[in-house]
């Protein structure tokens, strides 16, 4: 969940310009917020960060190594760990470990325990839980290690103290991508469905947040008739079920992020013989892609870049061991991903080809 | 069973934990892996494991099983950072191993009383208590700021020892005492190995078969504290994976999955060797997937080793 959560988190819009589906354009309305930290850090696009040949240089000279704790295994990861070895490499920074926590907290902590053994200089980590996870990084700060966090702070660490800065996605452009896009797919007007995450996180709620306030103020005429909290995304199908019996003319819903709530919805849409609602959902994810290739009812993906994250946190992590001041919170841009740009949007968003599945759907 | 203790097979898995430790000593000298901090902090990311599989010696040996133990630990922790929150640290904890007992009995009256297999039982509890774990914070993490609670149950160090080595020295201890030295852990081999046979012989094996699952019970309670004390906080997810890992550092220390035989200080090696795999796989710099891939392997190595039964013994 975290890991689609984070994973569907992008970054700033690359252009007003957006993708079209068949036959129908996703026109970009006014964008009424920012993504902010979750202390309120203004955002720094990821494009903002630079290194000179100089700083370049230094780092290669300190012959530095770099450990990546991750919270999970999945695409995203894959595409943040390519970016930052790619970048660590240019910088001559050896990465001397690698983990995934599965979403276990008590395993990340022992996993951080770990790498510390081999005092890597750098950490770049997504931590699975901001509370139980926080003892870990704090001891590893606290040995000097630079960390640099992705979408999450653990509790009690501080910017510049104890971490470096926070990477992100451009988390209000993904939700606002996606009101537009679901106002687009309904032909803005009709009644739509609202499947938040009802739980305290911050890059599911920012993105939440921003889906509700672009299409209750920017697409007036589209009406937001179900509000349904996703606590247990596993649990998404059988939600989804009772609000299919209850609202039979939803035009189109919303889904937090795809894996699994957005796959949830789309079984429950198919269990119940519905074939007019659309999805708009936030990660790129195979069955939902599949679906969409095949003209069924996804109509767009809000996909983040993962790779560009990962190079982000890599350069994010040179400033830490120059000594220079990194930008708190770093946000990278978003995409809008629908039939018409699917194999573009696998490439630019993970540096591959959709699933072959996806590729024999889109008969190429 | 007294032929089968002397069998040189027992010991393999002694061998195996030593040979393990000699390759990563090899291959990672300059890694860090035998530094004084890295050993420690294996003892201290397996204490939790090692606990629940002292308990699970006594559950397979006596022919049941427990799947409720990682949704206990997550339930237990869950309850103790809750009521620490307006209660003190004793009453807290009181409350976490209450939920290990409260399991326990529940898993044992329906195992005794209405005849019903454990490894159903427990599957229906493990999803009672998981889903109990993630409605009473609806699946937020708690904190805890006690620092007595903090430093007695699982971030504390007596000199440069830490504390969570103590509990796993005295959950072993308590184990092989009763294992080995009480009439009950006779009784538990005996009610595994053949039940009709115990209950003809006057073992009370409807009580061994309660006695084991409530202090599965308690194990996971204690357990989900420790996490709590090391982590200095609980969230729903704890001892989600520990099951399968409990299990196997069981049964690679020489309990038989299917009753009759178990050993507390094969489980502590077992448990030793699930942890320092983990641990010198990720300072080898393998990636998460050949981390898994090596894991899997050498358990099997492991297994095959230590679980071969000779012709003729096979169930």
């Amino acid at each position: 969940m975290f890991a689609l959560a984070a994973a569907s988190g992008s970054l700033s819009c690359t252009s007003d310009k957006e993708a079209t589906s068949p036959n129908v354009a996703i026109k970009a309305s006014k964008t009424l917020g920012t993504t902010h930290g979750p202390t309120g850090q203004k955002a720094t696009p990821t494009s903002a960060l630079e290194l000179t040949s100089g700083e370049a240089a230094e780092v290669r000279a300190g012959h530095h190594t770099a450990a990546l704790a991750w919270h999970e295994s999945s695409d995203f990861t894959t595409a943040v760990t390519a970016g930052a070895r790619d970048e660590f490499k240019k910088l001559g920074i050896q990465v001397v470990a690698e983990t995934s926590a599965n979403f276990d907290a008590a395993k990340q902590k022992s996993d951080v325990e770990t790498i510390e053994a081999k005092k890597p200089s750098v950490l770049l980590t997504l931590p699975v839980d901001r509370v139980v996870t926080a003892s870990a990084y704090k001891d590893a700060a606290r040995r000097g290690t630079k960390i640099v966090l992705l979408s999450e702070v653990p509790q009690g660490m501080e910017y510049g103290r104890d971490y470096v800065n926070l990477v992100t996605d451009d988390l209000f452009q993904m939700g606002k991508r996606a009101a537009d896009a679901l106002a687009a797919a309904v032909g803005d007007r009709g009644k739509v469905g609202y499947f938040f995450h009802d739980a305290h996180h911050y890059v599911t709620n920012e993105r939440d947040r921003a889906f509700l306030e672009t299409i209750t103020v920017n697409h007036p005429t589209v009406e937001v008739g179900a509000r349904v909290g996703i606590g247990d995304p596993n649990q998404a199908q059988d939600e989804a079920n009772g609000v299919l019996v209850e609202n039979p003319d939803l035009s189109g819903v919303y889904v937090t992020f795809s894996q699994p709530p957005g796959e949830g919805v789309l079984a429950a849409l198919r269990a119940n013989g519905n074939a007019r609602t659309k999805i708009v959902s936030l990660d790129l994810d195979e069955p939902l892609a599949l679906d969409m290739a095949k003209g069924g009812h996804t109509f767009a993906l809000i996909a983040d870049k993962p790779y560009d994250l990962g190079r982000a946190m890599a350069i994010s992590a040179a400033y830490g061991l120059l000594g220079k001041k990194a930008p708190a919170f770093v946000v990278g841009p978003a995409m809008t991903v629908t039939k018409s740009n699917l194999v573009q949007g696998y490439r630019e968003s993970l540096h591959r080809n959709p699933p072959a599945s996806v590729m024999n759907a889109l008969g190429k | 069973m007294s032929l089968r203790t002397v069998e040189p097979r027992r010991y393999v898995v002694y061998v195996a934990f030593l040979l393990i430790l000699a390759f990563f000593a090899a291959t990672l000298h300059d890694d860090g892996f035998l530094s004084q901090t890295n050993l420690l902090n294996i003892v201290r990311q397996t204490t939790p494991v090692t606990v629940m599989a002292v308990a699970v010696v006594f559950v397979l040996s006596a022919g049941e099983i427990d799947l409720s133990l990682g949704s206990v630990v997550a339930l237990s922790a869950l309850v103790t950072a809750y009521v620490m929150q307006s209660q003190s640290a004793f009453l807290a904890v009181a409350a976490g191993l209450g939920v290990g007992l409260g399991v326990g009995v529940v898993n044992g009256l329906f195992v005794t009383l209405l005849r019903l297999p454990s490894f159903l039982v427990t599957l229906a509890t493990m999803g009672l208590v998981a889903g109990l774990g993630r409605s009473i914070t609806n699946l937020e993490s708690v904190a805890v700021e006690n620092q007595d609670f903090t430093n007695l149950f699982g971030s504390g160090n007596v000199g440069p020892i830490p504390g969570l080595a103590f509990w796993a020295l005295g959950a072993v201890a308590l184990g092989q005492l009763a294992f080995r030295h009480r009439r009950f852990g006779a009784h538990v081999v005996a009610t595994g190995d053949d039940g009709v046979a115990a209950r003809a012989s006057g073992i009370r094996v409807d009580r061994v078969r309660f006695t084991v699952l409530l202090v599965s019970g308690l194990a996971a309670a204690l357990a989900g504290i420790l996490y709590t004390g090391r982590l200095q906080g609980a969230s729903y997810t704890l001892g989600a994976q520990d099951l399968l890992t409990v299990i196997a550092a069981v049964v690679i220390g020489g309990t038989r999955l299917f009753g009759g035989e178990g050993s507390i200080i094969g489980a502590l090696v077992g448990s030793l060797i699930m942890g320092t795999l983990a641990n010198g796989l990720i300072l080898l710099g393998l990636s998460s997937s050949q981390q898994l891939i090596s894991q899997g392997a050498l358990l099997l190595l492991a297994i095959s080793l230590t679980l071969r039964e000779p012709r003729g013994e096979t169930p």
